[in-house]
C-alpha cells in the first residue's frame, strides 16, 4: 500500500505520481506533511508476567495497530535465581538440584548433562546399567513434559478439554518417576558416577502397563486437539521458523527439526542408552506451528518406544559407579549438552581442581527460542502471539536461571 | 387482578427466573465440564457441591465493588445494566406453553433477537469504559462480532419464519404439531430443508452467546478476560449472569424454532390438557438438553482467530443464509404443495 | 552452495585473522584479539558454522574470557572462538553475524559489567538496575547484611 503522504492521486498542487517531501534539515525531525488522518495509533500493551497464557512469568511488550502487532519485545528474568553462580558455591553432587529448578518441568536432563561433564572430566566409566536408567527417567521425564506443554498448547488456542486428559497421563509418569527417584518434579537422580537408587521392585510392571495404554491415549489426544480443523486453522502456516531462521536463532529441538533439521543430540552426540536403542527422530518441513506440534507428538511416540525397550533391556549390575563422596574432578573444562524436552541443554563446565566448579554456565534452549519469538510475531495478531509463544515451548525457569 | 398488578407479578416472575436459572445453570456447566474434563467439580458444599452456586453468590454479593480510579464512572456504572437488562427482556416472549409466558408478541421472535442484539453494545460500553486496554480490545471485538453476526443469525431464522407464516413464538410451536407419515414428529429440525438453516443458526448463536469456539470478547487465553477484566462483585455477576442466560434464551429459542418448543413427539393435546405443568417441564428439559450441548461444545473445541470468524461471518454465512431464503421460498411455493398432496 | 564447515584454523588462516589455536577437552578454540572477533566470526560463518550455539563469560581472574561455540549443521562439526577483555570493557555485538547472540550478549554484560557495542536493545535482561555483575568472582554469593543475619 503507497503511504498516502507521498503518493498523490488527485492532482492539486502536485502532479500525480509519488512525490518526495524532501529531507528535512538538520534540527528538524520529520517534514511537516500534515495529519494522516487514515493512520491508527499504535499502542503499547503489557502481556504478562501474569497473563495466563505466557507460561509461567514471561513479559512481552507488544505494540499493537489494532489487533496487529507490529513490534514485539521479550523481557525475562522475573525467576532469576542465580543458578549459575549458586553452582560455584555446590559440590558437584549437589548441582543437579540446582538444575532441577532451571526447567523444572524436565529435571533430569538438566541432571544428567551436569553428570555427563563431571564424568568426562573425571574419567569416570558409569555402568551400563546405570545409564539405562538414566535414559529410562529422561524419557518418562520427556513425555510427560510435552505432555504439559500439550495441554497448555491447547489452553493457548482456547480449548480447554485436552489440558486435563494430558495431566491424567502425566500424573501416571509422575508416579512412576516418585517411585523410581523419590521426588515428582525436582529429582537430582542421576548423579556424576551414576543414579541414585537401583529400580523399585515391581515398577517394570507398572511402567509397562503405563506403555500399553499411553499409546491408545496419545492418538486421543491428537483426535482431540490435533484432529480439530479449528486448531488446525490456527496453527497451520503460523509462526514459520525455516531452517535458515532457526540457524540464524540458535535453536535446537523440536523447534529445529520442524524446520526439517535432523539434529537430535541423541543421535548426533550419543550418551548415555541412546545409542543402543531403536528410534527415529521425527521431522516436520515447514517449520510452522503445525510441525513443531507434530514433531513433539512424534517425540512422545518415540519415548514410549524407547521406554519399553529399555525396560525390557535393563541389563545386570550396579546402579552406580565407584565414585568419591567428594568429587574433585581435575582442572580443566568441558561441554556436555543433552536433548532435554526443549531442546539442547548444555553445560559449560571450568574446574581449578577444587570440590565446586570454577564456573558452570547452562545453556537453555529457551532463551534462544525467545529470541526467534521476538522475530517471527510481528506482523500477525494478538492471538497468534500467544499461540507462538506456545509453540516453542519456553521454560521461564531455564530462560532467567 | 389489576393489568398493573398482572405486569408486575409477570416481572418479578421473570427476574425470579432468570435469577434462579442463572444458579442452576452456573452449578450444571461446573458440572457439565467438570465430568468432561475427568474431574468432580465442586463437591464440598452440599450434596455433591449443589450449594456452591448458592455460596458463590453470596460471596459475589458481600464482596467489595471496586471502581478504578481512571474509569469512566457513569459508563462503567451503566454497562452492567446495559448488559442485564436485556438479557432479562429476552425472556418476555419464550412461549414456555400455550399459556404460560410472560407477554404473547406478534412479532416475538424479532423482539427475542433484537433485544439481544443491545448486548453487545453493553460490552462495547464496558470495554470502552474500563480503562483498560485488554477491556478495549474485547470490546472493539464484541462490537465486530455483532455486526457481522446479527445478520446472518437473523437471516437464518427467516426461513421458518417462511414456512410457519408467523413471528409469533407460540405460532411457530403449534405450526410444528404432529407427524410426518405418523412416525417422525413434524418438527422443523426433521425437515432436510432446514438443516442448513439450523446450522447456519448453531454458529451464528454460538457467536451471540459469547462461548468457546467463538468467546472472542473475552478470550482468556489471549486478551485475559476481555472486557470484563476491571469489574468485579456483582457488577461483575451481572455481567456473568447476563452470559447464563443468554445461553439459556438462545437454547429456548432453537427448541422453540426447530425441536418443536413444548411438544412431546406422539403425546395428544389431551395429556397437555390433563396436566398444565407438563408442556414448561418439556419445555425447560428440551432447553436445558440444549444448553449441555452447547457447554459440550464449549468444553472441547478450541477458539477461532477473529479474522477467520469474520471471514466465515461475511463470506459464508451470509450468503449460505440469503441462499437458503431462496431456496425455502422456491420449494414452499412451488414443490411443497405437490409434496404436501403426496405425503397426504 | 554452500561451502563445507572446514576446521576453524584454515578459515581463519584464509580469511587473515590472527587467532592462536588450541585443542582442548572442549574441542576445537580459537583464540583471536578482541577487536578480530567480529571478523573471526563472519568468517566462519561464511565458511558454514550457520549457527552460535552458545555465548558465555569466564571471570579468570585476570579478565574475562569470552567464549563463542559455533555449530556448523551440515557438516556437524563444532568450533569455538574464544577471547580475552578486562573488566568493564565494551563487548561488541556479533548480532549482525549471529542474531542468536542478543540475548546472551545481553546476559554476560550484565552480569559480568561489561558494556554493549552495537546492540539494537543495550537494556538488562535477567536482573534489575543496582544489582552488581553477579558472576564476577570478587560479588559474594551473600551481601554482608545476609551474612550477619545468620
Amino acid at each position: 500500500m503507497s503511504d498516502p503522504r507521498t503518493t498523490v492521486t488527485t492532482p492539486g498542487l502536485l502532479a500525480e505520481g509519488t512525490h518526495d517531501p524532501g529531507t528535512p534539515p538538520a534540527g528538524i525531525k520529520r517534514a511537516p506533511t500534515g495529519v494522516d488522518h487514515l493512520a491508527t495509533e499504535h499502542l503499547v500493551i503489557n502481556m504478562g508476567p501474569q497473563h495466563p497464557s505466557t507460561h509461567g512469568v514471561l513479559r512481552l511488550l507488544i505494540e499493537v495497530d489494532g489487533e496487529e502487532v507490529v513490534t514485539v519485545e521479550v523481557s525475562v528474568g522475573y525467576l532469576h535465581r542465580g543458578i549459575e553462580k549458586l553452582a560455584e558455591h555446590r559440590r558437584f553432587n549437589a548441582i543437579g538440584t540446582l538444575m532441577d529448578r532451571g526447567d523444572y518441568v524436565s529435571g533430569i536432563h538438566g541432571e544428567t548433562a551436569v553428570a555427563l561433564a563431571v564424568e568426562r572430566l573425571m574419567e569416570i566409566e558409569v555402568p551400563r546399567k546405570a545409564q539405562w536408567l538414566r535414559s529410562l527417567a529422561a524419557e518418562l521425564n520427556r513425555i510427560a513434559s510435552h505432555l504439559v506443554w500439550f495441554g497448555t498448547f491447547g489452553l493457548d488456542t482456547g480449548g480447554m478439554g485436552q489440558f486435563l486428559y494430558a495431566m491424567r497421563d502425566r500424573e501416571a509418569i509422575l508416579d512412576i518417576l516418585e517411585a523410581i527417584t523419590g521426588q515428582r518434579m525436582m529429582f537430582n537422580y542421576a548423579r556424576p558416577g551414576g543414579v541414585v537408587a537401583d529400580l523399585p521392585v515391581g515398577i517394570d510392571e507398572k511402567i509397562r502397563a503405563f506403555c500399553d495404554t499411553f499409546d491408545t491415549y496419545l492418538d486421543e489426544h491428537h483426535a482431540l486437539l490435533g484432529g480439530n480443523e479449528i486448531f488446525q486453522g490456527r496453527v497451520k502456516g503460523i509462526g514459520i521458523i525455516d531452517a535458515e531462521k532457526a540457524f540464524a536463532f540458535g535453536l535446537t529441538g523440536a523447534n529445529l527439526r520442524g524446520a526439517g533439521v535432523d539434529f537430535d543430540v541423541r543421535k548426533k552426540r550419543p550418551y548415555d542408552a541412546y545409542p543402543e536403542l531403536d528410534w527415529e527422530v521425527p521431522l516436520g518441513s515447514a517449520g510452522d506451528a503445525w510441525d513443531r506440534y507434530m514433531v513433539r507428538m512424534g517425540e512422545m511416540r518415540q519415548s514410549a518406544r524407547m521406554i519399553r525397550q529399555l525396560i525390557d533391556g535393563i541389563p545386570e549390575g550396579e546402579h552406580t559407579a565407584k565414585v568419591p563422596k567428594v568429587l574433585r574432578p581435575p582442572a580443566g573444562e568441558i561441554y556436555a549438552c543433552v536433548e532435554s524436552s526443549r531442546g539442547e541443554t548444555g553445560i559449560h563446565l571450568v574446574t581449578d581442581g577444587g570440590d565446586t566448579p570454577y564456573r558452570m554456565h547452562y545453556r537453555a534452549p529457551s532463551i534462544f527460542a525467545l529470541q526467534a519469538v521476538e522475530d517471527i510475531v510481528p506482523g500477525h495478531l494478538i492471538a497468534d502471539t500467544v499461540m507462538m509463544v506456545g509453540s516453542t515451548d519456553v521454560m521461564l525457569g531455564e530462560t532467567d536461571r | 387482578m389489576s393489568p398493573t398488578l398482572a405486569v408486575i407479578v409477570r416481572l418479578v416472575a421473570v427476574l425470579g427466573l432468570m435469577l434462579t436459572n442463572g444458579v442452576v445453570m452456573i452449578y450444571l456447566l461446573r458440572k457439565v465440564l467438570g465430568h468432561l474434563h475427568i474431574r468432580l467439580g465442586p463437591m464440598h458444599v452440599g450434596w455433591h457441591g449443589l450449594l456452591q452456586t448458592v455460596n458463590d453468590v453470596l460471596k459475589l454479593l458481600t464482596k467489595e465493588d471496586l471502581t478504578p480510579r481512571a474509569v469512566d464512572k457513569v459508563l462503567f456504572f451503566l454497562a452492567p445494566v446495559v448488559v442485564f437488562v436485556p438479557s432479562l427482556m429476552a425472556y418476555l416472549a419464550l412461549p414456555f406453553s400455550e399459556a404460560l409466558r410472560a407477554t404473547r408478541l406478534e412479532t416475538g421472535m424479532l423482539f427475542t433477537f433484537a433485544v439481544l442484539a443491545i448486548v453487545p453494545i453493553g460490552i462495547l460500553m464496558a470495554g470502552w469504559a474500563s480503562a483498560n486496554k485488554w477491556s478495549l480490545l474485547g470490546g472493539m471485538r464484541a462490537a465486530a462480532m455483532q455486526i457481522a453476526y446479527e445478520v446472518p443469525l437473523l437471516l437464518s431464522v427467516l426461513p421458518i419464519v417462511m414456512i410457519a407464516g408467523t413471528m409469533e413464538l407460540g405460532a411457530v410451536v403449534d405450526a410444528q404439531a404432529g407427524t410426518w407419515f405418523g412416525l417422525v414428529p413434524r418438527w422443523f429440525i426433521t425437515d432436510p430443508l432446514l438443516w442448513p438453516t439450523f446450522l447456519i443458526f448453531l454458529i451464528s448463536s454460538l457467536i451471540e452467546v459469547n462461548q468457546t469456539p467463538f468467546d472472542m470478547s473475552e478470550g482468556e487465553s489471549e486478551i485475559v478476560a476481555g472486557f470484563a477484566s476491571e469489574y468485579s462483585a456483582m457488577k461483575f455477576a451481572l455481567m456473568f449472569l447476563s452470559e447464563f442466560s443468554n445461553t439459556f434464551v438462545v437454547s429456548a429459542m432453537g427448541v422453540t424454532l426447530f425441536f418443536g418448543g413444548w411438544l412431546l413427539p406422539w403425546a395428544p393435546d389431551s395429556w397437555y390438557e390433563a396436566v398444565p405443568a407438563l408442556a414448561p417441564i418439556v419445555f425447560l428439559t428440551k432447553a436445558y438438553v440444549g444448553v449441555v450441548l452447547l457447554w459440550w461444545i464449549r468444553g472441547t473445541f478450541p477458539r477461532v482467530r477473529i479474522d477467520q470468524m469474520m471471514s466465515l461471518g461475511w463470506k459464508r454465512l451470509i450468503p449460505a443464509a440469503l441462499a437458503m431464503i431462496l431456496i425455502t421460498g422456491v420449494v414452499q411455493k412451488l414443490l411443497a404443495p405437490v409434496l404436501y398432496r403426496a405425503v397426504g | 552452495m554452500r561451502p563445507d564447515a572446514r576446521s576453524s584454523r584454515a578459515v581463519l588462516k584464509r580469511a587473515g585473522v590472527p587467532a592462536d589455536f588450541e585443542t582442548l577437552a572442549l574441542g576445537e578454540v580459537a583464540r583471536v584479539p578482541a577487536a578480530d572477533v567480529i571478523a573471526a566470526l563472519k568468517a566462519l560463518k561464511d565458511s558454514g558454522y550457520e549457527s552460535l550455539i552458545d555465548f558465555d563469560g569466564i571471570d579468570t581472574g585476570d579478565d574475562i574470557t569470552l567464549t563463542w561455540r559455533l555449530r556448523s549443521y551440515s557438516a556437524d562439526r563444532e568450533t569455538y572462538v574464544r577471547t580475552s577483555v578486562a573488566y568493564g570493557a565494551e563487548i561488541a555485538s556479533v548480532w549482525n553475524v549471529y542474531p542468536s547472540a542478543l540475548m546472551p550478549e545481553r546476559e554476560t554484560a550484565e552480569l559480568f559489567g561489561m558494556r554493549l557495542a552495537g546492540h539494537p536493545n543495550p537494556k538488562r535482561l535477567l536482573t534489575t538496575d543496582g544489582v552488581p555483575p553477579l558472576l564476577l568472582k570478587e560479588v559474594p554469593i551473600r551481601t554482608e547484611e545476609e551474612v550477619k543475619a545468620r
